[in-house]
């Protein structure tokens, strides 16, 4: 029998160096999910970019939200990020913003909604355009879809008469995920 | 007894049976804290869905279950001749379902941040999921994969074990991101949940997820287990362009381009229309990963071929058992003729037999003489179990259609 010569094999790596490579790993896991803010951070303020309903309502949406659907009575638009959604609908209005608030309640959540719970309370709140709105909170089933509803409703009508509306809405729970996001796009909102 | 005709096969390190829990690798406690962490985050968010919707919840699980354990296995089996350790699989599973998900999540969200600002919020509307779930997803899944092979390092020994931890990883992914999308997305409703089903698993299931991290695992295994055989470059490049394929994958998939999902679903023709376009985007990286698993298959039986053609004859190993051992179809073929004429024991000790005799390869592969006290001893268990085999009744009348040498 005849047997070849043993290849010295190279000498196991010192244990020590078995660090480097987690700590690559644990450094490359760290700047995917930290970096994207970090570089967001030195990019500065969004770059502007509107999305306009109607003739006197410009939105802007926030990272992450997209226009997924655009109406035409009354003119309106939805944005989403997934979970969180807001409708924005414009209409000439001559009332003041609990009247729009109650018209939209009683036109578009009540015909809709297999059950409905509204706050009772009007809050008072600042919307876009140095203007101030009426809001309520709603809870409820609305269509086909079996999982409730949570939403609020900010209605505030300009010196122009231009009646605005925005439904911030969410399935029920996650409507807390969302809420910074819409009110930053309702405060941004600019209201001709 | 030759010097065995391996010169200029390159060795390699098969047959060592591992485990995830190797606590003396810092990668396991890197994996494990990681783990345990996201682990905390997911079960909340799974909690929230619950809460929303119990039926939808449980529904969701329920079918991704039917949907997720068949593929569980048919990768799990796609390796055909030497399994990876269940914990090592599993592992990678939890690390997509669990780290994988819960990562992406926060950082998808921080890349978008970024397009937005770069590019305004009506591109980013139209193309923030493209440019950064690919890359984020396909980077964090993957790095679980680099983590399984840290943590054991000698169970990654050719290109399919690459494929298997990255599509198990890919399946953990896709799995939970399902729940997601059936109860946030669909509504949660149990209609909700089973348009969910359809569009993302009937629909789209063989195109998404396990793919991507399948290609992105063989890229890895290549680059870890072909050293010496060839160049560090050629090896990067290999590794990175199947990464990069997978990115593309992803990134064709949640682009606005070629889409041709119908934007409503009303009547059975959109319905009809939903498969078709999914299988638009998604159909070309299927077809390109069926040829490159393909591919790895037909190495993983050369190397078989390879590291056993000296140990044929031996009483090891007959020529007519190793073209069995080559097929696992014959195989299977020839277990199921052992049960018909000689019984259930004597179909698993051929089993085992079988299992030893692959084992023989991998030993004979790790070293460089004929006569290293291993090689014996693994030689030794094989001639001893196919005489055990053929010591029961009706065993030695299937020998020859079992191609068991009597």
């Amino acid at each position: 029998m005849s047997a070849v010569e043993p290849i010295p094999l190279p000498a196991a790596p010192p244990r020590d160096r078995r660090w480097f490579p987690v700590v690559g790993v644990a450094a490359l896991i760290v700047a995917v999910v930290s970096g994207g803010y970090l570089v967001a951070d030195a990019l500065g303020e969004p770059a502007a970019g509107t999305i306009d309903v109607g003739e006197a309502v410009r939105v802007t949406p926030q990272p992450g939200w997209e226009l997924v659907e655009r109406f035409q009575s009354p003119v309106g638009i939805r944005l989403t990020n997934g979970s969180g959604n807001l409708d924005v609908a414009t209409t000439p209005f001559t009332g003041t913003d609990i009247d729009l608030l109650v018209d939209y309640v009683e036109s578009v959540l009540e015909p809709d909604a297999k059950q409905l719970q509204v706050s009772g309370d009007v809050e008072a709140v600042p919307v876009g355009s140095g203007l101030t709105g009426a809001r309520i909170a709603y809870v409820g089933l609305f269509g086909d879809v079996q999982a409730p509803i949570e939403g609020t409703v900010t209605a505030t009508v300009s010196p122009t008469g231009s009646g605005v509306v925005f439904d911030g809405w969410a399935p029920q729970g996650q409507l807390r995920f969302a809420a910074d996001d819409i009110e930053a796009m309702i405060r941004s909102t600019e209201i001709a | 007894m030759s010097t065995p005709a391996l010169t200029g096969v390159p060795r390699r390190r098969w047959g060592r049976r591992g485990t995830l829990f190797r606590w003396r690798e810092p990668a396991f406690w890197l994996f494990s804290v990681i783990v345990v962490l996201s682990a905390i985050v997911s079960w909340l968010q799974q909690q929230v869905f619950q809460q929303l919707s119990p039926g939808g919840w449980a529904l969701s699980w329920g079918l991704l279950l039917v949907y997720g354990l068949p593929l569980f296995l048919a990768i799990y089996f796609l390796d055909l001749y030497e399994r990876e350790p269940i914990s090592l699989v599993l592992g990678a599973l939890v690390w997509g379902a669990v780290a994988a998900t819960v990562l992406s999540g926060i950082a998808n969200e921080g890349w978008g941040l970024v397009v937005s600002r770069l590019g305004g919020p009506a591109f980013a509307a139209t193309w923030t999921a493209a440019l950064t779930a690919p890359f984020v997803e396909e980077t964090l899944k993957a790095l679980g994969v680099v983590l399984i092979y840290l943590i054991a390092r000698d169970e990654m020994d050719d290109m399919m074990d690459g494929f298997v931890y990255g599509a198990m990883c890919g399946l953990g992914f896709a799995i939970v991101e399902d729940v997601f999308y059936f109860i946030a997305i669909f509504g949660g409703s149990p209609g909700g949940v089973l348009a969910g089903f359809y569009v993302r698993v009937v629909s789209s299931g063989l195109y998404g997820h396990v793919l991507y991290t399948g290609l992105a695992g063989i890229g890895i295994a290549y680059f870890v287990t072909r050293r010496g055989e060839v160049s560090t470059t050629r090896r990067f490049l290999v590794a990175f362009g199947l990464f990069a394929a997978a990115v593309a994958g992803h990134f064709l998939w949640n682009s606005p381009l070629l889409n041709f999902f119908p934007t409503r679903v009303e009547d059975v023709g959109d319905w009809l229309a939903i498969p078709l376009a999914a299988a638009i985007k998604g159909l070309p990286l299927l077809l390109f990963v069926v040829v490159i698993v393909r591919l790895a298959h037909r190495r993983e039986r050369f190397w078989l071929e390879s590291a056993l053609s000296s140990e044929v004859g031996t009483p090891a190993l007959s020529a007519a058992e190793l073209q069995v051992l080559l097929e696992p179809r014959t195989r299977r073929r020839s277990r199921r003729e052992m049960r018909r004429r000689a019984g259930e024991t004597a179909a698993r000790l051929l089993k085992r037999l079988q299992r030893e005799q692959v084992n023989l390869a991998m030993v004979r592969a790790r070293t460089y003489v004929d006569d290293a006290p291993e090689l014996v001893r693994q030689r030794e268990l094989c001639r001893s179990l196919r005489g055990a085999l053929l010591a029961m009744p009706g065993a030695a009348s299937a020998a020859s259609e079992t191609a068991v040498p009597g």
